[in-house]
């Protein structure tokens, strides 16, 4: 027992070891630099005073309407971004997973192509698509849906139809992953013993895949939270988003301490909503509690 | 608790023919053994009962109803997975009421039926435990309570012993013919041992390696009057002899005439080419001459192994055929030892040996 435990030290050591050049990186290059935006949120500079000061002056010009409407619009752009996302890609995931078998490599490979792009190359080509006179205006009135051409670029249509189609990947590789590994006799014993395909799907695969689908919601949640990109191309910069107001801060109209006040709110708004979906995923995953009727 | 009639059922995988017009009864309310080799189509013939395949041609019924294309969660049939498939996001509870929770039956009486049956397969304290914390032979018991609480017609149970240890194995044969024994269920129980399937079958059916069924009937019948050498071979062990049929009794090369019972049959004429099997346990073999068998042989012993219980000699006949004797270790202090290289007799009776057609 006691070698045991000394030999589990050892092997814990040991992780630890291979985990000190990223944990390193993770300190240098973000938590430092994070606490850093921090200070810079709360030290206000110049003034009567000689010195510098501690003060929530740049938080208070920050409360107002426009800066909530701004988060409130980025939350939206990541919730809708991930919950089509998941729409679209479960099925994707479950149809490589449980359908294809000779060809799942090169469907596969077809997924991680846009990877090998660089992002403004597939945004351009999406220039293409939605302009006034792009392949989408074309085909919709060939097909007498829109009897004049419709102005798509630089709607929040845009911005919405982009963001869903540049993070499909991030949702599907996990849920893939997990479904991947599904065990198809679970599949058939809930058959068995009398549900329909439709209640085994609900009840046994999507539970089971549960995993995958929060990963995914993250991967997806939480960049489309702070996209700026996207909204700056395609949306025209119409309308502004947590990320393109922290750039406009500190590159544009170069006030540093309000665009790290602001940094840190939207950080708290993405933490909250954060651990409010990891508390909704624990909930949907953990069986029912124990009960005392026995 | 229904019958299951196969009617001409053919089955192939990717022109692979794995079953091809096998016709089966499997009587209602029995406990039935398909006991096969590993690759003889046993459990692609469980899959078909339950559903999970469609047959290519062959009806397949329950009862008196069709059931050859009827989907999976229709049939009242359902199976006890190989490796349990409990579903691993749901307790005890949970997996063991999934069948009654699907058919929508009131929340306090599937508490009631859940409870009641937990109970019977002795797993009450481990209701509400996660599948990962249970041992084998308790997933094992969460899989059949799962598999009984919705009262199919027809239990079908894939190798459900195959990942337990021997003794826990032995138990769970008794529970589950006690549990066959008051539910009235048919059992189709698949397995490749045949000594679980001679311990809980009423009827055993024998598959052979090309999915063909050899020979239906009791345990005891199996055993005891196999019709095929494979059969012979394949149910506990046995000696084959290959010889001739000759005036009543059974010729041997290089070994003279051997006295055995010649069967009514019509392949058993004079001078017809013929098998025997004795099996080891029917062999008397001593150092002595003993009085008042049919058939006597002089032999040596090559090989010793003792397996507890019984002891198992290897001797070679005169015409250089090795022969397996079992004898009961019924003493502490046996009168004779029979060592290595002894010369010994070996006795058997006429009645005690199967011919068998070649």
């Amino acid at each position: 027992m006691k070698q045991w435990q000394s030999y589990k030290k050892i092997s814990q050591l040991r992780s630890f070891f291979w985990a000190v050049p990223a944990v390193v990186w993770q300190i240098v290059l973000l938590y430092i630099p994070l606490i850093f935006v921090l200070m810079r949120s709360f030290v206000h500079k110049g003034g009567a005073h000689l010195f510098d000061q501690f003060s929530f002056r740049y938080y208070m010009e920050l409360l107002d309407a426009t800066h909530a409407i701004i988060l409130f619009r980025s939350f939206m752009l990541a919730a809708v971004t991930a919950s089509v996302c998941l729409l679209i890609a479960y099925p994707i995931a479950y149809f490589l997973s449980f359908y294809v078998s000779r060809f799942k490599n090169i469907l596969l490979f077809f997924l991680i192509i846009p990877f090998w792009t660089s992002l403004l190359v597939q945004l351009y080509a999406w220039f293409f698509i939605l302009d006034k006179h792009g392949v989408l205006n074309v085909v919709l009135q060939k097909l007498g849906i829109l009897s004049e051409p419709y102005h798509l670029l630089n709607t929040p249509f845009a911005v919405y139809l982009v963001s869903i189609y540049c993070y499909i990947p991030f949702m599907i590789m996990p849920i893939y992953s997990i479904l991947e590994k599904f065990d198809i006799r679970l599949r058939e014993a809930s058959l068995d013993l009398g549900a329909t395909r439709w209640e085994t799907f609900m009840r046994v695969t999507v539970p089971l895949s549960l995993p995958g689908i929060k990963t995914g919601f993250y991967l997806v949640f939480i960049p489309a939270f702070g996209e700026f990109v996207i909204p700056m191309l395609l949306g025209g910069g119409k309308q502004l988003y947590v990320g393109s107001l922290i750039t406009h801060y500190f590159l544009v109209s170069r006030s540093p301490e309000l665009g790290a006040a602001f940094t840190w709110l939207s950080s708290i708004v993405l933490i909250i909503s954060t651990i409010v979906m990891q508390w909704l995923f624990v909930r949907a995953i953990t069986p029912r509690k124990i009960r005392h009727n026995l | 608790m229904r019958s299951i009639r196969l009617d001409n059922v053919t089955k192939s995988y990717d022109g692979d023919i794995v079953i091809e017009n096998l016709s089966l009864t499997i009587p209602s309310g029995k406990f039935f053994a398909l006991l096969g080799p590993s690759g003889s189509g046993k459990t692609s013939l469980l899959r078909l009962i339950a559903g999970f395949e469609t047959a290519d041609s062959g009806s397949i019924f329950l009862g008196n109803e069709d059931i050859t294309h009827m989907p999976i969660h229709k049939r009242n049939i359902n199976t006890v997975f190989q490796n349990y498939a409990l579903f691993p996001h749901m307790d005890v509870f949970d997996n063991v009421a999934y069948g009654l929770t699907i058919r929508r039956i009131p929340k306090d009486i599937i508490e009631q039926k859940v409870i009641k049956i937990l109970k019977a397969v002795h797993l009450e304290k481990q209701i509400y435990k996660s599948i990962h914390q249970l041992s084998g032979g308790q997933q094992q018991r969460v899989a059949l309570a799962r598999a009984i609480i919705t009262e199919p017609d027809v239990l079908l149970l894939d190798e459900p012993l195959a990942a337990l240890d021997l003794k826990l194995r032995e138990k769970m044969l008794i529970e589950l013919i006690e549990l066959q024994d008051n539910l009235k269920t048919t059992f189709v129980y698949v397995t490749h041992d045949q000594f679980e399937a001679l311990t809980v079958a009423d009827y055993m059916a024998i598959m052979n390696h090309d999915g063909v069924i050899e020979q239906i009937g009791t345990p005891k019948e199996i055993y005891e009057f196999p019709t095929s050498s494979f059969v012979a071979q394949f149910v506990g062990s046995t000696n084959i002899f290959t010889g001739v049929i000759k005036s009543g009794a059974f010729e041997v090369q290089d070994l003279g005439l051997m006295q055995a019972a010649i069967p009514d049959k019509p392949w058993a004429v004079e001078g017809a080419q013929a098998l025997m099997s004795v099996r080891p346990e029917k062999i008397e073999i001593s150092k002595s001459k003993i009085e008042g068998f049919s058939n006597e042989f002089q032999a040596k012993v090559e090989a010793i192994v003792y397996h507890g219980r019984s002891t198992q000699y290897n001797v070679r006949l005169s015409n250089d055929m090795l022969l397996q004797v079992f004898e009961q270790n019924e003493e502490h202090f046996p009168h004779e030892v029979i060592d290595y290289d002894d010369m010994v007799y070996l006795y058997w009776q006429k009645e005690n040996v199967v011919m068998l057609e070649k």
